[in-house]
């Protein structure tokens, strides 16, 4: 099958050099140290880069109202996922849990009491991030949660450059509006997953969901994606 | 935070051998430690000729397995491992791995299978690649402690035995057998059994014909009686009783009686009624009533299954069974037409003469006449006497032979002389279709009449057949005809070019190559048995085959046999008739690996008789 052409020239970004930028204005901390560490370069062939798989679970849709309440990571590369590198937060949020959101993501009120606040891991999160390429499903989600966390926290945004699978699917499965019938095919991470025969699996864990996109870009990569080419044409 | 991948761990717990390592906190570590690789279907996962450092978990997906020369070895699902033969050999891979489907993997390290392999003996089991290891230890699981099958006829015995002395009278006998309150009276000499005398021989040979109450014992004793030995299995007294239809058995030993066995004893043991029934059919004198005993005979065979009876012994009891009714329709017949003018002998041909008949069977005899015959004189009584047999076998279950060998059959009711006729033909100047219908009669047991004229026989083929070894290679190519299939994949069976079906005949394609593979053997040795287990036996001690071959061929009869006789029962206890069509989405996981390593057996030994027996190119 042959490669699918990317839009290259959408919000194409030297984050190598927005990375230098930022790290003068971050203020010291934990956030100037993930900025001074420095991003790979654009041409960096896909299968060289360091991957990083990204879920988050929140209170809400919200990122200016809705808080964090936990964050899954699973490192891997083109071809592995690798399960040894795997972590899993939980955060206390300030606010009340509302019911309904405990039943989607089954983690209950006396769990999240037991965890600490997001402000005090958010360290120890940002040194995992470092020089990683973020895989998401849904970039929007996870960019401006972590960005309004860092803003709280520091006073100073976090940007990171990412993969987004759902994204990718997009344009996949993007066809001329002459040839679209009928409803367009879902974007849904499971939806997605299941065209490439991915197992199902219980979804709104964060790492869990972190894996699942893992797993869904390896297969996108696998059907779609040309290894050798430069980072910067996928990379958001 | 302790990070723990519940997916992953979940859906490596679901399958062996995973789900049989107790320590889950080790595989947790070990689920930590694994990487996931999504391969495209097609793609290769350990291309030809590449090294592998890695234990390989299908996720989801389809992976084959091919040979050096891209042969087609076998298909995987999910659940399935693969990569652990090249582990064991320090990663050099004989086999290469392609995915068929969109396939994720999970790829355990090397050091994790080894250390695995290393501490757990159920792990390491499971993967030991000696196949007949892996076979031998699945049959010995499977039997229980319980069954006849593994339980000392000593086991059985539960009191001191009751006997009398040889010159006391029938009363004193009678008095004794009634304080003791037992059915059967052991009489000895000095300790030593030289008789036993039962309450039936008090009734029909004393009382029944006024015999004086001071008439010595030993005038109606059955001398020197059937025994068992000490270290015989129960299941051995229940063939016996069978065999010989009797009802009470002593038990030696070092010459002295122990005490003994009755079918009563056994009927608790196992409450199965084979040794009933067989005496049941010859009190018999109506066709109505065999028939409604051959009715009972799915439960008798239901009963035994249930019993953990294995396949020797199913087969022996039916083709016990069968003969009974054979036997007891001649006499019956012999009663109607009158006695023969001149001796015969009626034969039964392959599975009742190996004794290994089942359930549903047809018949397949044959009638071998003394050379007295003259047909013009004798011609109309055995065809009539044949015939009547024959037809009332049908009505008893016994299905007449589609290819009519049958004793109705003039061809096969003829003179000894002309039976040897046929076999030196067949033997010196074979001719491969016409053989591969006749390789039942080289299966061949006298069960009623003057069963010298199958004695003789059986010699005369024993010793044509030894003598020309292009006949051999004939029956050695017949027995290549029928292959094993590869394997199972999914719901499907799998076959050599990729091919898969949806079920396939556990006869024709497992039990009846080893069968024909064993008869080949048994007649280039002379061997004179028939059972194929006996035969096997007798390979074995001559040396035949390499070290342990003829014991795989015999677990592996065991192994497809046993799968075939619980395909039955589970047919019959559903109100279907059985039969040998077997679906693997009805068969376990279990049974479908050790089935796999059972056709393999096959599919070697077939092989190796191509080239033992590989004959002149023609």
């Amino acid at each position: 099958m042959a490669n699918i052409e990317f839009n290259k020239n959408v919000s194409f970004q030297d984050w190598q050099a927005n990375f230098e930028q930022w790290a003068e204005e971050a203020p010291e901390g934990a956030l100037k140290r993930y900025y001074q560490a420095g991003m790979i370069h654009a041409t960096t062939p896909l299968k060289d880069a360091p991957l990083l798989a990204l879920d988050l679970e929140t209170t809400g849709l919200d990122p200016k109202i809705d808080e964090i309440i936990s964050l899954g990571l699973i490192p891997m590369t083109h071809n592995a996922i690798r399960c040894q590198g795997a972590r899993y937060w939980m955060a206390k949020p300030k606010h009340d849990l509302h019911a309904e959101s405990v039943t989607i993501h089954e983690i209950t009120h006396a769990e999240l009491a037991q965890a600490p606040r997001l402000d005090s891991i958010l360290d120890e999160i940002l040194d995992t991030l470092i020089q990683q390429v973020v895989v998401v499903h849904c970039v929007s989600i996870e960019r401006q949660f972590l960005l309004e966390a860092s803003l709280k926290r520091y006073g100073y945004p976090l940007y990171f450059p990412v993969l987004d699978t759902m994204d990718i699917e997009r344009q996949v499965q993007h066809k001329p509006w002459w040839k679209r019938f009928g409803k367009p095919p879902s974007l849904r991470l499971d939806a997605c997953r299941q065209r490439y025969h991915l197992p199902r699996y219980k979804a709104h864990h964060a790492l869990t969901d972190a894996l699942s996109s893992a797993e869904l870009l390896q297969a996108q990569i696998a059907y779609h994606m040309d290894v050798n080419a430069d980072i910067s044409d996928y990379w958001l | 935070m302790d990070v723990e991948l519940t997916e992953i761990l979940e859906a490596i717990c679901q399958h062996a051998p995973f789900n049989d390592i107790a320590e889950e906190a080790q595989l947790s570590e070990m689920t930590k430690e694994i990487e996931i690789q999504y391969v495209r279907a097609g793609e290769w996962v350990i291309s030809p000729g590449t090294l592998n450092n890695t234990l390989f978990f299908i996720r989801s997906g389809a992976i084959e397995a091919l040979s050096k020369n891209d042969k087609l070895i076998r298909r995987m699902n999910e659940g399935e491992l693969f990569g652990y033969a090249s582990l064991l050999r320090g990663g050099k891979s004989s086999q290469s791995m392609r995915a068929i489907e969109d396939s994720l993997l999970y790829r355990i390290p090397a050091r994790w299978f080894l250390k695995l392999y290393e501490e757990n003996d159920t792990f390491s089991d499971f993967f030991e690649l000696a196949r007949e290891v892996r076979l031998r230890l699945a049959m010995d699981s499977q039997s229980s402690d319980v069954s006849l099958m593994t339980c000392p006829v000593i086991s059985l015995l539960r009191r001191q035995p009751v006997s009398a002395k040889a010159d006391s009278d029938i009363l004193t006998a009678a008095q004794i057998m009634t304080e003791k309150r037992v059915s059967s009276l052991l009489i000895t000499e000095q300790d030593e059994l030289i008789g036993i005398v039962t309450d039936r021989d008090l009734r029909t040979r004393a009382l029944a014909k006024g015999l004086a109450l001071d008439t010595p014992i030993s005038e109606i004793m059955t001398p020197d009686p059937i025994v068992m030995d000490s270290r015989d299995y129960a299941s051995e007294a229940v063939l016996k009783m069978m065999e010989r239809n009797v009802h009470h058995l002593p038990v030696i030993k070092d010459n002295r009686p122990i005490g003994v066995v009755s079918t009563g004893d056994i009927v608790q043991k196992e409450s199965h009624g084979s040794v009933y029934l067989i005496s049941d059919i010859f009190k018999q004198s109506s066709i109505e009533g065999l028939q409604a005993i051959s009715r009972k005979m799915t439960h008798t065979f239901t009963q035994l299954v249930v019993a953990d009876a294995n396949t020797q012994m199913i087969g022996n009891a039916m083709s016990h069974i069968g003969t009974a009714f054979v036997k007891r329709l001649l006499q019956l017949a012999e009663d109607q037409f009158g006695k023969p003018p001149v001796p015969y002998c009626f034969v039964a041909l392959g599975s009742q003469a190996r004794e290994e008949q089942i359930i549903k069977t047809d018949q397949d005899n044959a009638l071998i006449l003394s050379d007295k015959y003259d047909e013009s004189l004798h011609g109309e009584y055995f065809e009539q006497l044949s015939e009547w047999v024959c037809q009332n076998l049908d009505k008893c279950g016994y299905d007449l032979c589609s290819g009519d060998i049958m004793a109705s059959n003039p061809r096969w009711r003829q003179p000894i002389s002309v039976w040897k006729q046929y076999f030196t033909d067949w033997i010196r100047e074979p001719k491969a279709e016409a053989l591969l219908r006749l390789s039942i009669f080289f299966d061949l047991r006298g069960i009623y009449g003057d069963k010298t004229l199958a004695t003789k026989l059986n010699r005369h083929i024993r010793a044509e057949a030894k003598a020309h070894s292009g006949f051999l290679t004939f029956m050695a190519r017949n027995a290549n005809q029928r292959k094993p299939p590869l394997g199972f994949f999914r719901q499907f069976v799998l076959d050599g070019e990729g091919k898969q079906s949806r079920t396939f005949n556990l006869k024709e394609r497992g039990i009846a190559p080893i069968i024909d593979i064993v008869r080949v053997h048994a007649l280039a040795i002379g061997s004179d048995k028939l059972n194929t287990l006996e035969r096997l036996e007798d390979i074995e001690a001559e040396g035949l085959l390499p070290d342990g071959r003829a014991k795989d061929l015999a677990l592996a009869l065991e192994m497809i046999g046993m799968v075939r006789i619980r395909h039955q029962k589970d047919q019959i206890d559903a109100g279907e008739t059985p039969n040998n069509h077997v679906n693997p989405a009805n068969l376990s996981s279990f049974e479908k690996r050790h089935l796999r390593d059972a056709f393999d057996i096959v599919a070697r030994q077939q092989e190796f008789i191509k080239f033992r027996y590989a004959g002149k190119r023609s």
